[in-house]
């Protein structure tokens, strides 16, 4: 990986880290305030019979983006990186597979399937963060471009010297 | 031309130079990956959110998707309308027996074999089965279930088993009848006794989950809570007192890799048409037998010579022997005979249906199981799993009774449609 993208990396991920930790640790203390009925704050909601989990897997990839900044450009950091990201695309697909889920069906007393209107109004704001949380998580592609691009040119490398050895 | 011993080895050597590089390995993105996985601090929240994924994935898609969005529907509004319209003319036994109340507006309270039978099988279960062997399906193509045995290997080893032993439970959350015949890789007798007793007494099936997700969502992390607990408490005392080795086993760890659609569609398959060809005619053939014990009179002297130990010792309504009964045929047909019951009047407390949910889920393998047992132990191993059973329902009814009388959960339970 380049000097560029283990710099960006370390200061990136340290930042968005304690984001993530940051809402881990609010869905606990509305989980602890509120109950499973939670709040919602604007677009943001943080609810559901779920949220204990989806707060215990936020702190944990929170924490382990925070343990990936030293040495970044070490591949083993960022694998740390790339496991915390992997977490949040699993809960905020899951959120959005709920959403799709509950898009489909008419409900009990209505036609077989949502009218347009209602189809759509299924994806409207409030959203779990892990949703909030997915654009940024998508950063990680960088860093692991940048090793690829990396990794393959020193293989060029190696293969001419050998060619011409 | 003979070598000797040394000629050959000389001949490896020779061979080996000529062909084998050796140089520095430089480990990649995925090793790296594949690494922490399976090392504790990384390894145990990564498997916390993979099975995060797998529950909410399953919800949504066997709860949310099918069997409310669609399947509901079809068997409330067409189904059974069209039963009762077709057996309108038949003897009020074979109605009875076949369609069930006349009066029911919806198949989970009709209670007939083609009405009620057929909507746990085909609405509730199916759907469950295929949303978790699907993922399952994944999980072991991206070369994910190895590293979770690895991860759980120091877990298990202190129940005498091996991390391996993850494979055949977690295969039993679908179906129990996969995850005991997957537990012959298993090395000793006493490893797969003890996996087989375990999974069959403690590791709820797909069908049931499903059941319990539409029935009691708010109590299900509960009931699982309390599984586990048994499942390792129950383990150590097995690893203590049942004779014999628990040795380590050599597994192939793969490296990860993206899963393929067409071993994803045959596991699948495979997977769900066994569950159709074996699980199926056992939840109808549950469905008909408890039907004629009820129109027969049998289910209430049952129920009166149980309910000693039902009230007495579990504390939980008489009237819940009927769904014990069941349990021996179906465990998912048994909760929903709870629901059924309270739907039709039975007053039951949050705890009681939390107590009785967990106590139907340990109390006996289904019979499908309980068939398999047979074959893959023999006659005294599994004599000593009914044993272990027997001592482990009457421990944790008793137990459960006790925290029970402190009032928790003392509301009436209503349950939901």
């Amino acid at each position: 990986m380049s000097n560029t993208a283990a710099k960006f990396g370390s200061i990136y991920f340290g930042i968005f880290g304690a984001i993530v930790l940051i809402f881990g640790i609010a869905g606990f203390v509305v989980m602890g305030a509120y109950g499973a009925e939670g709040v919602s704050w604007g677009p943001l909601q943080m609810s559901g019979l779920f949220m204990v989990w989806w707060s215990i897997i936020l702190v944990a990839a929170g924490a382990i983006y925070l343990s990936s900044v030293g040495n970044f450009g070490n591949v083993r950091q960022l694998a740390k990186s790339l496991a915390a990201s992997i977490m949040i695309w699993i809960v905020a697909g899951m959120a959005i597979w709920a959403m799709i889920a509950g898009s489909i069906p008419g409900g009990e007393e209505g036609p077989w399937f949502n009218p347009p209107a209602d189809f759509i109004a299924t994806y409207a704001p409030p959203y779990v963060p892990a949703i909030f949380l997915l654009p940024f998580s998508l950063a990680i592609i960088y860093p692991i471009r940048s090793r690829r691009r990396i990794t393959a040119t020193d293989r060029e490398q190696q293969n001419y010297a050998g060619d011409h050895a | 031309m003979e070598l000797s011993t040394d000629q050959r080895w000389d001949l490896v050597e020779r061979i080996s130079k000529q062909t084998v590089e050796v140089g520095k390995y430089k480990a990649t993105l995925k090793d790296a990956l594949a690494d922490l996985t399976v090392r504790p601090a990384i390894g145990i929240p990564f498997a916390i959110a993979v099975i995060y994924g797998f529950w909410t994935f399953f919800c949504e898609f066997a709860g949310t998707l099918f069997t409310d969005g669609f399947f509901v529907k079809i068997f409330d509004g067409y189904w059974l309308p069209w039963l009762q319209n077709v057996f309108a003319g038949a003897p009020t036994w074979v109605f009875n027996v076949f369609v069930g109340d006349p009066l029911a507006t919806n198949c989970f309270e009709a209670f007939g074999v083609l009405s009620s039978g057929l909507f746990l099988a085909i609405g509730v279960v199916l759907p469950a089965i295929v949303a978790f062997y699907l993922i399952f399906a994944i999980l072991e193509d991206v070369g994910y279930m190895p590293r979770l045995a690895v991860l759980v290997d120091g877990l298990l080893h202190k129940i005498g088993l091996h991390g391996y032993a993850v494979v055949p439970t977690m295969l039993s959350l679908g179906c129990n009848v996969p995850g005991v015949t997957a537990c012959r890789p298993l090395d000793t007798r006493k490893q797969r006794f003890l996996a087989i007793a375990l999974l069959s007494v403690f590791v709820p099936c797909g069908a049931q989950i499903g059941i319990m997700q539409g029935m009691i969502p708010g109590l299900i992390g509960w009931v699982f809570l309390a599984l586990v607990i048994g499942y390792f408490a129950v383990g150590w005392v097995l690893n203590k007192i049942v004779p014999g080795e628990s040795p380590e086993i050599l597994m192939d760890v793969p490296p990860y890799q993206a899963p393929t659609a067409r071993n994803v569609w045959t596991k699948l398959w495979t997977r769900v048409w066994r569950f159709l060809k074996v699980a199926v005619p056992f939840v109808l053939l549950g469905c008909l037998i408890v039907n004629v014990l009820y129109m027969t009179g049998a289910m209430d002297a049952i129920a009166s010579a149980l309910s000693p130990v039902i009230t007495g010792v579990f504390g939980l309504p008489e009237e819940t022997a009927s769904a014990m009964v069941a349990g021996f045929l179906r465990k998912d047909l048994a909760v929903g005979t709870i629901g059924m019951l309270a739907a039709g009047g039975m007053t039951i407390t949050l705890f009681q249906v939390f107590t009785a949910v967990v106590l139907l889920s340990i109390y006996f393998p289904c019979l499908a199981t309980f068939a398999l047992m047979i074959k893959e132990l023999n006659w005294k191993q599994t004599l000593g799993a009914l044993a272990t059973l027997i001592v482990v329902v009457f421990v944790f009814g008793a137990i459960l009774h006790l925290i029970g009388s402190s009032g928790i959960g003392s509301s009436a339970w209503v349950p939901l449609e």
